[in-house]
């Protein structure tokens, strides 16, 4: 097992990374614990605790902005976690390097997507100029701060987005990663939830995940304090840093960086298998 | 006892016009959300920093604050969105602790 000062800063590293994106973190950490020595048993767990304790530390600033949609991010959650409790089920019948290559392919479309956009896709809208950033009750919709302006939006195509989070959460739960990398391109991409909304919800999303992950692995028996209270020391000073970062990053930058980070994660994906 | 009228739901003021009620929860959310995070940040540095005894309770106590965190932001957005009459969202959130409650008791 790495060293302590080794862990806190893997940690914040992957929970600032992470949370930038709203990828989660912990496909970045599990790999690079597991090349220094940590057990596979325990690998798993830590990489769950980071991806929590970055959700947790960015709550603050994230709910602050207005920029999560809390009501589209249970939404959601709920069909990837329905999704994830039949992947983890069907998991021994399907090959997981199949999944894993699957993954990795899904993975690069969607960062090509992410490139291929230029430009900010949705304006200000002065009408909106005297609106407060955050979710409208009882729908999908609310709108965001961009500069001076306000940009209001709408989530689209709600039926075959939330049926694309079902796949990405059988997905997920037979590869046995969190999902978060996917989440976010089908929340803007088929959604069309904008890029900072999307990576804020699904930061929020995927700690809920994270958290569900951890019940078992503690129920497992497989947390263990010493490293665990590490990574959450070194996840949530990452969870921060992630979060203001990606608070003042413009959509297109913000676009961008989601899109190399996926890149990266495919690497990692492809890698492993 | 009648039931005070509650227009929130289809009330979309915001800014200045946002109703106060709606402003206040929010800012309750964002200050239990601060208060949570320095506790554990403290907790984690003091679990790292204390000798074994006392770091394993104040770890383990660090650990259960930050893990059970999430779930309890959804039980909270459950009881606003019940409160509000945003009963689809409710069930929608109620689904989402029922999967926790799954990976609790599900043997392994």
């Amino acid at each position: 097992m790495p060293s302590t000062a080794v862990l806190v800063a893997l940690s914040f590293g992957a929970a600032s990374l992470g949370t930038l994106g709203g990828l989660g973190g912990a496909l970045f950490l599990v790999p690079l614990l597991l090349v220094l020595g940590a057990p596979v048993e325990l690998a798993a767990p830590l990489g769950a605790l980071a991806v929590v304790s970055g959700s947790v530390a960015a709550g603050p600033a994230q709910l602050a902005s207005g920029l999560v949609h809390h009501r589209l991010g249970v939404t959601v959650e709920a069909a990837a976690g329905s999704g994830a409790l039949v992947g983890a089920i069907v998991s021994t019948a399907i090959a997981p390097r199949v999944v894993s290559v699957g993954l990795a392919v899904v993975a690069l479309g969607a960062a090509a997507l992410a490139f291929r956009g230029a430009g900010v896709r949705r304006p200000p809208h002065p009408l909106f100029d005297f609106e407060a950033p955050g979710e409208w009750p009882g729908t999908l919709s609310g709108a965001y701060r961009l500069g001076p302006g306000m940009v209001p939006y709408e989530a689209r195509n709600v039926g075959q987005g939330l049926a694309g989070m079902v796949g990405v959460g059988v997905l997920s739960g037979i590869a046995g990663v969190g999902g978060g990398f996917l989440k976010v391109p089908l929340m803007r991409e088929a959604m069309a939830i904008p890029v900072k909304v999307a990576a804020a919800t699904s930061t929020f999303t995927v700690g809920i995940t994270a958290t569900i992950s951890l019940i078992v692995f503690a129920r497992q028996g497989r947390v263990e304090v010493a490293t665990a209270v590490a990574v959450v020391l070194g996840a949530l000073g990452g969870g921060l840093v992630g979060a203001k970062v990606a608070d003042r990053l413009p959509p297109v930058v913000t676009r961008r960086v989601v899109a190399a980070l996926l890149v990266v994660v495919a690497v990692i994906l492809l890698v492993r298998t | 006892m009648t039931r005070r009228p509650n227009p929130e739901p289809d009330d979309h003021r915001v800014g200045d016009a946002m109703p106060l009620a709606r402003r206040r929860r929010r800012a309750h959310l964002v200050v239990a959300s601060k208060v949570v995070l320095v506790v554990a940040l403290l907790g984690a540095a003091a679990a790292l920093a204390l000798p074994s005894p006392a770091a394993t309770v104040v770890g383990v106590a660090t650990v259960v604050l930050v893990v059970g965190t999430p779930m309890a932001r959804v039980a909270w957005l459950v009881v606003r969105w019940l409160r509000l009459g945003d009963r689809r969202f409710a069930l929608v959130g109620l689904a989402v602790l029922a999967l926790g409650v799954v990976a609790a008791v599900t043997p392994l």
